[in-house]
């Protein structure tokens, strides 16, 4: 195996992808309760053109970016924790982002537009930030400490959400439950524009650590011995990770399964280091979102379903049966 | 090439490492024995500069180690750790490869050069059929093998291993023995290694360090260490020296 078959086979497997990615894209732009066609848009149709370039595409987007968010955070948290049941929301990012969003709820202020995702962001932050230095002692931070201070925040903001949900409004508190169980609905340009930007930031600042993260597979004493700085390369990850789940979860609620199913998903198909699987969790985070919005809303028309329970449904049959071959 | 003078390191008010001083030259297999808990380990973390001893110096060709970048270090000594468990299973050649880190830019891959050396370290380690396997498929002698080439991808001048002969069968052990001897007259790189085989490490080391609460203890030829005074006193058992094919071996006695 030489360099180049090495690069040609990942530029396969990207093309593959991104390809797969652009056919779920158009299909989820051209499919809803509306019948309209994208030629008509194109021929000048405006109600086409409001519905596919003002509704329908920017949702594909933003669902595309969500999913590739939660895998690369996914694939970036279990690398990093040396631990393959980590995922985005284990370390309380979602816990946290729920939390502001519930308090925001409750004080009232979820009927003024973007106040609950702003302060959705403020709660993941803000829990990353406690889970880090709770599982930090002296100059080490201890993955297993990160992963337990996580859990027990995430039943602390658990218990949070069940008292805020309390003493809401009752009129306040479907868009609240909306917001939990993950949905794109109204979803704009600018938080595509948003969320594409910061995922463009994560990805280069974790592709620059992309070398110094694949060699933590081998254990933090082996890394250091190879001329890593683990202390360093670990709180880059932790944070850029942390912060792209917090503008994910602040525009899209929270959509499970996404960022521990995919980077499995893909680790199954080609068997590579973290710089290998960086960009291909990416298409196959976006790929799986997309599919499960267009389910979420195309399966009964009266209302939107969950689309964390379509990522389930479509995710876990095509997991275990990978997961039986590779047996 | 690597000089200690008076290292000490301790975890939390325990000495792990206390007071050593000694010096390697290139070209030498030494085994690093002692008993469980005596700062092998220890040592060998401070030598691969993954720590700072706390007292005294290291230098590696003159400069001290706290002065070394961690990469320019990483580029002329290799370490591998008692247990290497990648969490994901990987192949092999991507384990070995990954053994050229230290050598890459930020955001560059490996290049040809690269997998040559990775093949070549293979070859050494007579693995080169390995090549396609993952480590999941292997048994723990052929994981060895793998963890053996990826430290000598990267053609280091002074090699640490921990305990690399532990949960071996004997003929395993041997072989392994072997080739470190091997490797160390092919391509005259230096190999510290921990172990608790007496008899093996007498066998094929040039030299033997053994430690005792933190202390160097001896340090000297395995002729030297292997005298049934010598065991009693820094291993605490009692055993015979039988000589054969001009070795001596440790034979333990039994209800003493």
């Amino acid at each position: 195996m030489s360099s180049v078959r090495q690069r040609s086979s990942l530029a396969g497997a990207f093309a593959l992808l991104a390809l797969l990615l652009l056919l779920a894209l158009l299909l989820a732009s051209s499919l809803g309760a509306t019948s309209t066609s994208w030629r008509a848009a194109l021929a000048g149709d405006a109600t086409a053109r409001s519905i596919l370039i003002g509704i329908r595409l920017p949702r594909a987007l933003l669902a595309a970016l969500v999913g590739a968010t939660l895998a690369v955070a996914g694939v970036t948290f279990q690398t990093l924790l040396r631990n393959p049941l980590a995922d985005p929301f284990i370390l309380g990012v979602s816990g946290g982002a729920a939390c502001g969003a519930s308090i925001a709820t409750a004080a009232g202020l979820a009927r003024l537009p973007g106040v609950v995702p702003l302060i959705a962001f403020a709660g993941a932050c803000g829990a990353t930030g406690a889970v880090f230095l709770l599982a930090r002692r002296r100059e080490y931070t201890d993955p297993t400490r990160l992963l337990l201070s996580g859990l027990v925040l995430n039943a602390f903001f658990s218990a949070v959400i069940l008292i805020s949900f309390g003493v809401s409004r009752q009129s306040d508190l479907t868009a609240a439950l909306r917001w939990m169980m993950g949905t794109l609905f109204g979803a704009s340009w600018s938080d595509v524009a948003l969320l594409a930007v910061l995922l463009v930031i994560a990805m280069i600042t974790l592709a620059a650590i992309g070398n110094d993260l694949r060699m933590l597979a081998f254990g933090e004493d082996d890394a250091k011995s190879r001329g890593v700085e683990v202390e360093r390369v670990k709180l880059i990850g932790f944070i850029t990770a942390s912060i792209v789940t917090g503008a994910a979860v602040s525009v899209s609620g929270i959509i499970g399964f996404v960022g521990l199913l995919v980077p499995h998903l893909i680790r199954m198909i080609w068997r590579r280091d973290f710089r290998f699987l960086l960009p291909l969790c990416a298409l196959g985070g976006g790929i799986l979102v997309v599919l499960a919005d267009l389910l979420s809303r195309v399966v009964v028309t009266s209302a939107e379903l969950p689309i964390g329970a379509f990522t389930a449904v479509l995710g876990v049959p095509f997991f275990l049966s990978l997961l039986r071959r590779n047996r | 090439m690597l000089a200690l003078r008076n290292v000490s390191f301790s975890y939390a008010g325990a000495q792990a490492v206390d007071d050593v001083t000694a010096s390697f030259e290139a070209k030498e297999l030494v085994a690093l024995t002692g008993p469980n808990g005596s700062g092998k380990s220890t040592l060998l973390k401070l030598l691969a500069r993954i720590m700072l001893p706390h007292a005294g110096e290291i230098a590696f060709d003159g400069k001290r180690l706290r002065d070394w970048s961690a990469r320019d270090y990483a580029k002329e000594v290799a370490y591998l750790p008692q247990d290497p468990d990648p969490v994901f299973s990987m192949r092999a050649l991507d384990v070995v490869v990954s053994g050229r880190a230290p050598f890459l830019g930020r955001f560059a891959w490996e290049q040809d050069i690269d997998y040559e050396e990775a093949a070549h370290a293979l070859d050494l380690c007579d693995a080169s059929h390995l090549t396609d396997r993952y480590l999941d498929e292997m048994s723990g002698g052929e994981r060895k093998r793998i963890f053996l080439a990826r430290v000598l991808a990267g053609r280091p001048r002074l090699i640490l291993l921990d305990e690399p002969l532990s949960a071996l069968d004997v003929s395993h052990v041997q072989q392994f023995s072997a080739l470190l001897r091997d490797i160390v007259a092919r391509t005259g790189v230096t190999v510290i290694y921990a172990t608790h085989d007496l008899n093996w490490a007498a066998a094929y080391s040039d030299r033997m360090l053994v430690m005792q609460r933190g202390a160097l203890a001896l340090d000297a030829t395995p002729e030297v260490v292997m005298q049934p005074d010598a065991i009693r006193e820094l291993f605490g058992f009692d055993a015979d020296t039988v000589r054969t094919g001009g070795r001596a071996w440790l034979v333990p006695r039994v209800g003493s």
